[in-house]
């Protein structure tokens, strides 16, 4: 064991057989196994940051969609309550419009008919009195002083 | 192949074969044993590989965390072009040598007495003088004649210096991986006929340990070792 002789030859050529049975069968397919590796971890790493980037890329244009959709649904909320606004300011008008001319269609019938009431009460009266007056004193009260003298009487009486 | 009671007889147990190959001794035992680890190196390595997965098992994953630091320190020592070339060599020499030297740790009471391959200096040294042939057909490749420019930096007084550093390089290497070995099996069959009970098995222990520790030295010298032929002069 502490002799150099033939085994020397003999282990360099062990060793080198070994060398290249474990290179040809071991090492190669690890090697292959490694790299293959390897490049599917990069290869996910890459699509799983250019996912992200994009999903960030999306979560922004949707922030931004959304924010634009509220800024248009406030606007659209005011617009909306600005028409209804519009249109009940618009009907208190028109009602008040109207109401006001029927009270004054209402307050000028009413002093129509009473005028008409009056003139005819008053032809009544100035008949009535007439009459009555005729009877009283039994004579006939038809000249025209006679009806302009009942006429004085009854619009004095009616106008008391 | 020994019994038991022979095995634990002699300090190492050695098969009485011997081949003359070309006139010069060629120690069986200890190919035997190199070929037992051989195997059960690559026994192990496919059985964690056979199944490489996407998505690995345990070992699988404890197999790819030493594959990867080995590769770090490789790439910090000789760059990428070196972790490309060598990382297969350093694999091997690391597994290689790991299941080398656990072999010697097996206790003779299985009946046959498993050594390790690497307390032979013939295996060490041809590890060793293999890894500096490395360094310099990478240095001589990339650099051409300029490589040996290094034996007389910083000054030519400096050559027989750096020509017995060169030369002291494999030696340390493949001497320090050897006498750790040879020394603890050694130490564990004298502990096994002064106590045979806990304090040899403590031991065993601790050589599994050792063969763990100088398998990784013996790497991370010979990344060393070839780290200046991948540096320009």
């Amino acid at each position: 064991m502490i002799q150099f002789d033939a085994t020397f030859f003999w282990q360099i050529l062990n060793f080198l057989i070994l060398l290249f049975i474990l290179a040809k069968f071991a090492y190669k397919p690890l090697m292959k196994v490694l790299d293959e590796r390897r490049a599917r971890v990069a290869n996910d790493l890459e699509t799983a940051e250019k996912t992200r980037v994009e999903a960030e890329a999306l979560k922004e244009q949707y922030s931004k969609q959304l924010a634009e959709a509220r800024t248009e649904a406030t606007a659209i909320i005011d617009k909306a309550n600005k028409a209804g606004q519009k249109v009940h300011d618009d009907y208190v008008a028109q009602a008040q419009a109207e109401k006001d001319q029927m009270m004054a269609a209402a307050k000028q019938n009413i002093a129509n008919e009473k005028d008409q009431a009056m003139t005819d009460v008053r032809a009544q009266v100035i008949a009535l009195a007439t009459e009555i007056a005729g009877k009283v004193v039994d004579q006939k009260l038809n000249s025209a002083a006679d009806q302009e003298l009942v006429a004085k009487t009854a619009d004095s009486v009616l106008n008391k | 192949m020994g019994t038991a009671e022979q095995a634990s007889n002699e300090i190492i147990h050695y098969l009485p074969m011997q081949l003359d190959f070309l006139g010069m001794t060629v120690r069986m035992q200890t190919l035997y044993m190199s070929w037992l680890a051989c195997i059960l190196t690559i026994v192990i390595v496919w059985c964690i590989t056979s199944g490489s997965k996407m998505i690995p098992g345990r070992a699988q994953v404890a197999l790819e965390m030493f594959f990867d630091a080995l590769g770090g320190l490789i790439e910090s020592n000789l760059g990428k072009e070196g972790r490309e070339k060598l990382q297969a060599f350093f694999f091997t020499l690391f597994l290689y040598l790991f299941v080398s030297n656990e072999l010697g740790v097996f206790l003779p009471s299985i009946g046959v007495h498993f050594t390790s391959p690497t307390n032979d200096v013939n295996t060490v040294f041809a590890l060793s003088i293999l890894v500096m042939v490395i360094a310099y057909i990478y240095g001589i490749g990339r650099n051409g004649i300029h490589y040996f420019g290094h034996f007389v930096k910083p000054y030519l007084p400096f050559l027989p210096l750096n020509l017995i550093e060169e030369i002291a390089k494999p030696v340390t290497l493949a001497l320090r991986l050897f006498g750790n070995i040879l020394a603890g099996e050694i130490l564990l069959i004298v502990l096994y006929k002064l106590c045979p009970w806990v304090i040899p098995d403590i031991w065993v222990l601790f050589s599994l340990f050792v063969g763990v520790l100088q398998a990784f030295v013996f790497t991370m010298l010979s990344i060393i070792n070839i780290a200046p032929s991948f540096v320009k002069h």
